[in-house]
């Protein structure tokens, strides 16, 4: 058994990132992903880096899947789509709302087609709401769910994180929700149908502002607070000799940290002598401790040294520092991956470690339509000459394999 | 059938964040929870909102569990978890990597105790590696991630997102695996430990960070770009006559835009008639969109525009205005829940939707050690007499129920 979704089938016709990055995570774990495309290929084919025309960002995500490239418009295209809902365990889109229904693809007809399938649809919104008919992507729905409100500036403003928080995130709930409802199926209860949402992704994540907003019946206003924590003090980011430092001496560690920079008097100090005290006098806590951070020999020195209290402390990296991180490479965390086209490349690694597999799976990303032959050949018994006439009259598409990609098999 | 997990038990003795949130996620999927707190509780039960010495903090992540607080030090405290263990389909910790073996409930132990358990371990690091020692909470995560270096101005001091991105996704990456982990262990395949931490989960969401650094051999170094993005353009926060809006006309919507704005101009001008050149030549751009948002009568209007030309645009709303958004309120994405010392109030909803469980289940958040006697009679067929004795030691604690509560 090479892993958990081994002779497991996905019928996967989603684009872009939050779709594709929950079939990953599924072709990691051993799934035969089917990836449809429509002509064209998925617009993230055409997102940087790109090199000779082949995009690092698409092959990150779409490593270990079988490419078919279809018009979805034509009958025969239609008729393989339905041909493979027949056979497969799985199928996820991330269409707008209504999308798949207009393309004769709703959950009804699935259903009725593989009452056994489980169907997961991905959208910005959700299938229902007042917003469900928007499109949207990933900081769309971060600015509906309040969280863009929360990141930067008090009185400037929003920054804009810069990577795919919600795209990813929402991947992940997507696979978790079919996990829960394949092992669902799999106790004998049949298949269902999963909404995941961006919105409701990116909103799962308030561990404190709703609540608190909502407790104090409005009085707590949750805004963002640039680089320290608007409740929890001290707590944020400091500047230290040369780099920046994230420092979070919390709760009981607030004496021990004060010990440790050598001002015990600020542990009886009654501006400071509580999480809520500190969190409103925060502004004159700034620069003590980026005073002590500055005064000592080095930033590695300074964290040493408050590591050594079991002090949460964390110099800021960059993502190349990151990427050169021992520990991250160490894990895997970031990994080295190889695309027959792009070479060897480094990307992050599989968050989800299972002591019953505990390597990779060899996965290659595929070009477009490079499986259209064999999927259609072996799990739908097509000819080669049905095959071929589908290809002349356009209803499927391929690009052609670079030849020193197809030398590399 | 109320759920997915019924008639599965999760010994959980995690605390904070992580943790809790993915347990959270599987009580709502119908699991019996079995909350183990030590002495003193979950450092969280002392995290804002407080109202009476009660923490909504606590309480939405904890909804659904039972409660037991007992010391594992003790002989006794460790043979109850022991008994417990063997009792359980799931176990999850989150301590710093050692800390659950140095207690002797390893995985070695765990698995020789049940063989079919599924023990998850979310830790801040990850159980090895140069780092893993570490205390460590979401922020740290986030900085070894280069997380923290993607968000804010470039050159000042990075700003911190005021939510926990990195701990409640790190609870749905544990959830997956414990979910796909129960799917192996369905199929005949027994248990496994499966291992989540901050710092896989926060690299994780990279999309074009590291490849793009990866594959240009360094010489392209992402950093934090303020308010838009460094790779193209239009994309980032645009101030509005009012409110700040987010907008972001792709690809193939750029003529589009161009039109929408009455700059059809801009479409082949040759600083901004690629994806890449709008984003070098951002700094020319900016004040054009800005001044068409401007002149539009009002930030609503301008919105209007945007969306009936299916341009992906959104208000930047804050906490107070997502939660009274009728779509977010509509689909429960927000939702009342209850607690019989807080009263009625606001948290997240459960983010999964199942269509054979378009409910919500019904759960409440306990109090310290309310079910030491409930878990430990029904689980483990002690007497009344013992489980006083173990509290009179000081091996079992919980704190009193207020009255109002109780009256419920």
């Amino acid at each position: 058994m090479k892993h958990i979704l081994d002779g497991y089938r996905v019928l996967d016709i989603t684009q872009f990132l939050a779709g594709p990055a929950a079939t990953r995570i599924m072709a990691e774990m051993g799934a035969e992903v089917i990836k449809i495309e429509f002509p064209g290929g998925d617009p993230s084919r055409r997102l940087p880096y790109l090199k000779d025309g082949r995009s690092g960002y698409y092959v990150q995500q779409n490593r270990g899947k079988k490419a078919v490239c279809l018009d979805p418009k034509s009958p025969e295209g239609l008729e393989i789509l339905k041909a493979l809902i027949a056979k497969c365990d799985v199928f996820i889109e991330n269409f707008a709302p209504g999308a798949i229904g207009r393309m004769g693809l709703g959950w009804d007809v699935v259903r009725a087609i593989n009452p056994n399938i489980v169907m997961c649809s991905i959208s910005a919104f959700g299938q229902t709401g007042p917003l469900s008919h928007l499109s949207g992507f990933d900081n769309i729905g971060q600015a509906y769910a309040g969280v863009t409100g929360m990141i930067g500036d008090a009185d400037k403003a929003p920054a804009f994180a810069m990577l795919a928080l919600g795209d990813i995130g929402t991947g992940v709930h997507a696979a978790a929700a079919i996990g829960y409802a394949l092992l669902h199926r799999e106790r004998g209860h049949g298949g269902q149908y999963i909404d995941v949402s961006l919105l409701d992704s990116y909103f799962h994540h308030h561990e404190s502002n709703v609540q608190a907003w909502s407790i104090s019946e409005g009085a707590v206003k949750p805004n963002r607070a640039g680089a320290h924590h608007y409740s929890v003090a001290p707590g944020g980011n400091f500047r230290g000799k040369e780099m920046w430092i994230v420092v979070l001496p919390i709760l009981n560690m607030w004496p021990r940290f004060c010990e440790v920079i050598g001002r015990p008097d600020l542990i009886v100090n009654p501006k400071f002598i509580d999480n809520t005290n500190r969190a409103i006098n925060q502004a004159e806590l700034v620069p003590i401790i980026e005073g002590w951070l500055q005064a000592q020999e080095s930033d590695a020195e300074a964290i040493r040294i408050l590591e050594e209290n079991r002090i949460p402390v964390a110099p800021i990296l960059s993502v190349e520092q990151a990427c050169r991180h021992p520990h991250l490479i160490e894990r895997e965390t970031v990994r080295w991956i190889e695309d027959r086209a792009l070479g060897r490349l480094q990307v992050p690694g599989m968050p989800l470690r299972f002591s019953a597999f505990p390597g990779h799976l060899d996965l290659v990303a595929p070009f477009l339509g490079e499986h259209n032959a064999a999927v259609l050949g072996e799990y739908l018994g097509y000819s080669n000459e049905r095959i071929a006439a589908l290809q002349a009259r356009g209803v499927l598409a391929s690009e052609p394999i670079p030849a020193q990609a197809a030398a590399a098999e | 059938m109320k759920h997915i997990l019924e008639g599965i038990r999760v010994l959980d003795i995690t605390q904070f964040l992580a943790g809790p949130a993915a347990t959270r996620m599987l009580v709502e999927m119908g699991a019996e929870v079995i909350k183990v707190e030590f002495p003193g509780g979950d450092p969280s039960r002392l995290f804002p909102y407080l109202k009476d010495g009660r923490s909504a903090y606590y309480v939405q992540q904890n909804r659904g569990k039972k409660a037991i607080c007992l010391d594992p030090k003790s002989p006794e405290g460790l043979e109850i978890l022991k008994s417990l263990i063997a009792k359980c389909d799931i176990f999850v910790e989150n301590f710093a990597p050692g800390a659950v073996t140095r207690l002797g409930l390893g995985y070695d132990a765990v698995k020789a105790i049940n063989p079919n358990i599924i023990m998850c371990s979310i830790s801040a690091f990850g159980q090895t590696g140069p780092l893993s020692s570490l205390p460590g909470f979401d922020f740290i995560g986030q900085a070894y991630a280069g997380v923290t270096s993607m968000i804010g101005e470039p050159g000042k001091t990075p700003v911190l997102p005021q939510l926990a991105l990195g701990d409640i996704g790190t609870g749905v990456h544990a959830a997956t695996a414990i979910g796909f982990a129960l799917f192996h262990r369905e199929r005949g395949h027994g248990g496994q430990h499966v291992e989540v931490s901050l710092l896989d989960s926060y690299f994780h969401h990279h999309d074009a960070n590291v490849q793009v650094w990866s594959l240009s051999k360094g010489a392209i170094k992402p950093t934090r770009t303020g308010s838009h993005s460094y790779a193209t353009a239009p994309l980032g926060i645009f101030q509005g006559k009012e409110i700040p809006i987010l907008l972001m006309p792709l690809l193939n919507m750029w003529p589009k835009f161009c039109r929408v704005i009455g700059r059809p101009d801009l479409i082949d001008d040759p600083r901004f008639n690629e994806s890449g050149k709008r984003g070098q030549n951002r700094n020319d751009l900016i004040p054009i969109v800005e001044g068409w948002l401007q002149a539009q009568e009002s930030d609503e209007e301008a919105i209007r525009i945007l969306e009936e030309n299916r341009l992906p645009v959104a208000p930047i709303l804050s906490v107070e205005q997502a939660c009274q958004h009728p779509h977010l309120i509509e689909r429960e994405t927000v939702r009342w829940i209850e607690d019989r010392a807080l009263g009625r109030f606001l948290a997240p909803g459960m983010p999964l939707r199942f269509s054979a469980f378009p409910g919500h289940l019904d759960l409440v958040a306990p109090f310290l050690g309310e079910h030491n006697s409930a878990v430990l009679s029904e689980y483990l067929g002690y007497s009344k007499e013992r489980i006083a004795a173990l509290h009179a030691r000081g091996i079992l604690a919980s704190e009193p129920i207020p009255a109002h509560a109780a009256a419920q």
